[in-house]
């Protein structure tokens, strides 16, 4: 019979009820939206220049390597990954970082990252952390152009897009984040002398609460459509929550208080947008939960203990190596796996 | 609505049973002509006893069980048989009817023995879909002690209302053949499974439920949820036990039926009538009269979907089976089976095929909605890789290829059929590496089968001799000293041999019915050979026995 093809069971049979891989991935692009705006309300148009030009090498450099490797580019860039790897390394830059920065921190998200290793599902690293980590290691200095909020003039920032701006100029655009400050007040310098003394422009700290915040309601909305599973900001965020309250218990004068680690840098953000990035992160539940509890453990070391004022990337990559062992350890016990429990009815008569 | 457990995973697909659920139960059309399988059941196909121009009744034996687990057929109407195939035999029907009842037993007295006999002939299987035989799952109690018969029905599938429309009608008979089970297997419990998208169907029950019952019947209303009735899920849900893994509902004491076996075993019992007829669900757009219909065993899956209104133009596919676990058929052209519970004529827009895969994003919603849980994104993983050894590690045979994980995946990947493939795969290996043991069993059943046939010999030899030596009174009697406690020990050997041998058997064969089964097969039919050969040996040495003693 014509209409009968013969394609055996393969010609499966069920419709999926979640929405597809692709639309995942717009979703979560979606919920970066909250934190996006609110960031350049506070940091200025380089943020939207930024995720724009992140956005476009993402797509430019996929379609590259696709073709390079012969496979069919609009199906794959449907999926839509490239374009989220963009958005998510370009809101993670300071504002108006100059183009060519953008454009060696995509290489190495999409092209070693990602199309080295296979393509889509098969990066043992998140894209846009492996390109964030060697743009931070390799210029240090374009890494902490932090603007202080609506600093940076449209005259400025097209200049320093461009990558034309003068250096002398560049150093006197830098402003500190509060991270930074507070990581290097010195060790003489009790945390309550430090804040005593205003460190930071007027409105930092409330600008990253803000971000922080919109970063959390974008979170909120993936977690309420299920788009992202709780189980790995929850994890993550507990126990950044619970070292923090540790540390500063221990010694309130020189630590951080926890709410401080939870609203400023990268902590929300990574929380619910780079360690939930579901093909590097653990596969199984459990595994989820060790996963970003790791990632909230090491963001706690690298910050009180390491070089780097922030520390989500690297948190975030070095969990990343752990997946193959987390996910050997972790793998649930199935249902009837155990062994009967003498005494239940059923044995021999 | 008491309390009921829970099992882990577990989706919501829609349901869609309104469409063959609104008409009543009715019988199709008598078919002018039927083809009947040899194998309609797990495990041996059965082997023709008639040949072509043999007059048949409906309900005559017309291949018989070899081998254990197996089932006899009957003819589903009554005419010529016109064609003994390999694999199916076919009658062309008389148009009159005329059916060959064995006599009705009544159960509430009748032996054990005699209701075993009564499945056995009538050639009943589970007609839940892995159409294991009734009477092989009936002997269990043989080995397990059983404590509650579950009624399964709650047909969980999309689109399937056979049992829905089966209680409906037929309740208080359901029933009575749950009494039959739970009497035959010593249940003291008698639990009704059944999800709350069928209140008709719990109506029918209630009202049943409020008759006389000798062994109490609870029924049990559970949340409509995507596989509840999957056994181990169904005795989670209910009892809350863990069937272990590898194990079978038995294990835990409890055996489960659906309501149309139940059904097909009081009519068996009551009425003397084989299995020759069952209910099939005819649904999907395709078909503009779409309902449950009393089939005859043979009928051709075009002729029924005709009856039915069949949209031939809109037709994409026809599935046998529900949606999630049925599988398409490749032509019309096919009978219905026992097994065959469902068809759906599907349009193009209502199961339309998948959309191309992507590659696994390791979102874990498979892991989330597994029932087993399992981790089905890492049975992906390893089956693609054919990891056999990563696959193990991972409980592939613990899947009940539900089609949970392959229902949610976002990137449409058909999990379950790599599983499948997998599974049959690493079987198939297995079955390689049995190959030199299959040998060798093959050349012990015919070790045994000759130590049968000497014995046999012997046996006539003595019956001779002692007639002789009745006949002469002659004293002459054989010298030898019978060692007749040796040869006890020896029967009684063979004889939990061949026990031990069943048991294997029905155990691989329920668990896992698609396994191949051969192997197994000759290792009962050596044990069994060598049973028959030691029952002739001590029967021989008493005879010599007693002829000695009293000469
Ligand atoms: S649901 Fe599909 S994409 Fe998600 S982890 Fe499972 S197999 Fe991978
Ligand atoms: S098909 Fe197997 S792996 Fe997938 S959900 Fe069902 S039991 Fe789990």
């Amino acid at each position: 019979m014509s209409m009968m093809h013969a394609s055996g069971v393969k010609d499966a049979i069920t419709a999926t009820s979640v929405p597809p891989t692709a639309s995942l991935m717009r979703w979560v692009i979606a919920a970066t939206l909250p934190g996006i705006a609110t960031m350049s309300y506070f940091f200025g148009l380089g943020i939207i220049s930024n995720v724009l030009l992140a956005a476009a090498f993402g797509v430019a450099l996929e379609a590259a390597v696709l073709r390079l490797r012969q496979r069919p580019i609009r199906v794959k860039l449907n999926d839509s990954s490239a374009l989220l790897t963009g958005v998510l390394l370009g809101a993670s830059l300071p504002p108006a970082s100059p183009w060519w920065l953008i454009g060696v921190g995509m290489i190495a998200a999409i092209v070693v990252a990602k199309q080295l290793y296979g393509g889509l599902g098969h990066n043992p690293f998140n894209p846009a952390m492996v390109g964030y980590a060697l743009l931070l290691v390799s210029f240090p200095t374009y890494m902490t152009l932090w603007a202080p909020p609506q600093e940076l003039l449209p005259n400025d920032l097209w200049a320093q897009i461009a990558g034309t701006l003068p250096t002398a100029q560049l150093d006197s655009l830098s402003g500190a984040t509060p991270l930074d400050a507070f990581k290097h007040k010195g060790e003489a310098v009790l945390a309550s002398e430090f804040w005593a003394a205003s460190p930071l422009p007027d409105g930092t700290l409330s600008a990253w609460r803000w971000v922080a915040l919109a970063w959390l309601a974008g979170g909120a909305v993936l977690l309420a459509k299920r788009i992202i599973s709780w189980h790995i900001p929850v994890a993550m965020l507990g126990s950044v929550l619970l070292l923090a309250t540790l540390f500063y218990l221990s010694d309130p004068s020189h630590f951080a208080s926890p709410l401080f680690h939870l609203l400023t840098g990268a902590t929300l953000f990574g929380a619910f947008f780079i360690a939930t990035d579901p093909v590097s992160a653990a596969t199984s539940q459990r595994g989820k939960l060790l996963y970003g509890a790791g990632i909230g453990a090491l963001v706690m070391i690298i910050r009180t203990f390491g070089g780097y004022p922030d520390a989500v990337a690297f948190a975030v990559l070095l969990m990343n190596l752990c997946v193959p062992l987390l996910d050997l350890y972790s793998v649930p016990r199935p249902t009837g796996q155990q062994k009967a429990s003498p005494g239940k009815p059923g044995e021999q008569p | 609505m008491s309390n009921v457990y829970d099992f882990p995973g577990g989706i919501y697909p829609p349901e869609r049973k309104q469409r063959s659920n609104q008409s009543a139960l009715i019988q199709a059309p008598l078919p002018g002509r039927v083809i009947l399988t040899l194998q309609q059941h797990s495990g041996q196909p059965a082997t023709p006893c008639v040949a072509p121009g043999d007059e048949v009744k409906v309900g005559s034996v017309i291949a018989k069980r070899e081998g254990m687990i197996c089932s006899d057929l009957h003819a589903s109407i009554s005419g010529t048989v016109s064609e003994v195939g390999t694999t199916q035999i076919t009658i062309d029907g008389d148009g009159q009817d005329n059916w060959e009842r064995l006599p009705s037993l009544d159960w509430q007295r009748a032996e054990p023995s005699a209701l075993l006999e009564r499945l056995n002939e009538s050639g009943i299987v589970g007609l839940g879909g892995a159409g294991f035989p009734t009477h092989i799952k009936a002997r269990v109690v043989e080995r397990h002690a059983i404590h509650t018969l579950v009624i399964n029905a709650a047909e969980c599938e999309p689109y399937i209302t056979a049992d829905d429309l089966t209680l409906r009608h037929h309740a208080n008979e359901v029933l009575e053949g749950a009494q039959i089970v739970a009497k035959l297997c010593g249940a003291q419990h008698i639990m009704i499974g059944i999800e709350d998208n069928k209140p008709d169907a719990i109506k029918a029950l209630k009202h049943a439920l409020s008759n006389y019952q000798p062994i109490n019947i609870e029924l049990k209303v559970i949340p409509t949820r995507y596989p509840s009735g999957g056994e181990r899920q169904l005795i989670k849900r209910l009892l809350n036990l863990d069937v272990p893994s590898g194990g079978l509902p038995a294990d835990v004491g409890v055996l489960c039926h659906n309501p149309g076996t139940l059904l097909a075993i009081l009519h068996a019992v009551r009425d003397g009538q084989p299995l020759v007829s069952r209910v099939v669900t005819l649904t999907g757009e395709a078909i503009t009269q779409p309902g449950n219909r009393w089939v005859r065993l043979g009928t051709s899956v075009r002729e029924l979907l005709e009856q039915a209104g069949l949209n031939t133009p809109e037709l994409h596919q026809v599935i046998q089976g529900g949606p999630m676990m049925g599988s398409p058929l490749l032509t019309l052209d096919t009978p219905v089976t026992k097994l065959t519970n469902c068809l759906i004529a599907a349009t193009l827009n209502e199961l339309p095929p998948p959309p191309a895969e992507s590659p696994c994003i390791r979102c874990g919603e498979c892991e989330s909605v597994c029932p087993v849980a399992l981790l089905p994104q890492q049975l992906h993983w390893y089956a693609r890789a054919q990891d056999d050894a990563k696959l193990e590690r991972y409980h592939l045979f613990d899947c009940i290829e539900c089609g949970a994980c392959s229902y949610v995946c976002p990137s449409h990947i058909p999990l379950v059929v790599d599983y499948r493939e997998a599974k049959s795969r690493i079987r198939l290996q297995r079955i390689e590496a049995v190959k030199a043991e299959h040998a060798k069993h093959r050349f012990e059943f015919r070790q045994a089968r000759l130590a049968r046939e000497e014995a046999e010999k012997q046996a006539r030899k003595q019956a001779r001799q002692a007639q002789q030596r009745r006949s002469s009174t002659s004293a002459a009697a054989s010298s030898e000293k019978v060692d007749l406690r040796g040869l006890r020990i020896a029967h009684a050997a063979a004889k939990a041999s061949v026990k031990k041998a069943e048991k294997t058997l029905a155990r691989v064969a329920q668990e896992d019915p698609k396994q191949s089964l051969d192997d197994l097969e000759m290792q009962l039919a050596t044990a069994q050979e060598n049973l028959k050969a030691a029952e002739l040996q001590l029967a021989q040495a008493r005879e010599q026995q007693s002829s000695e003693e009293s000469p």
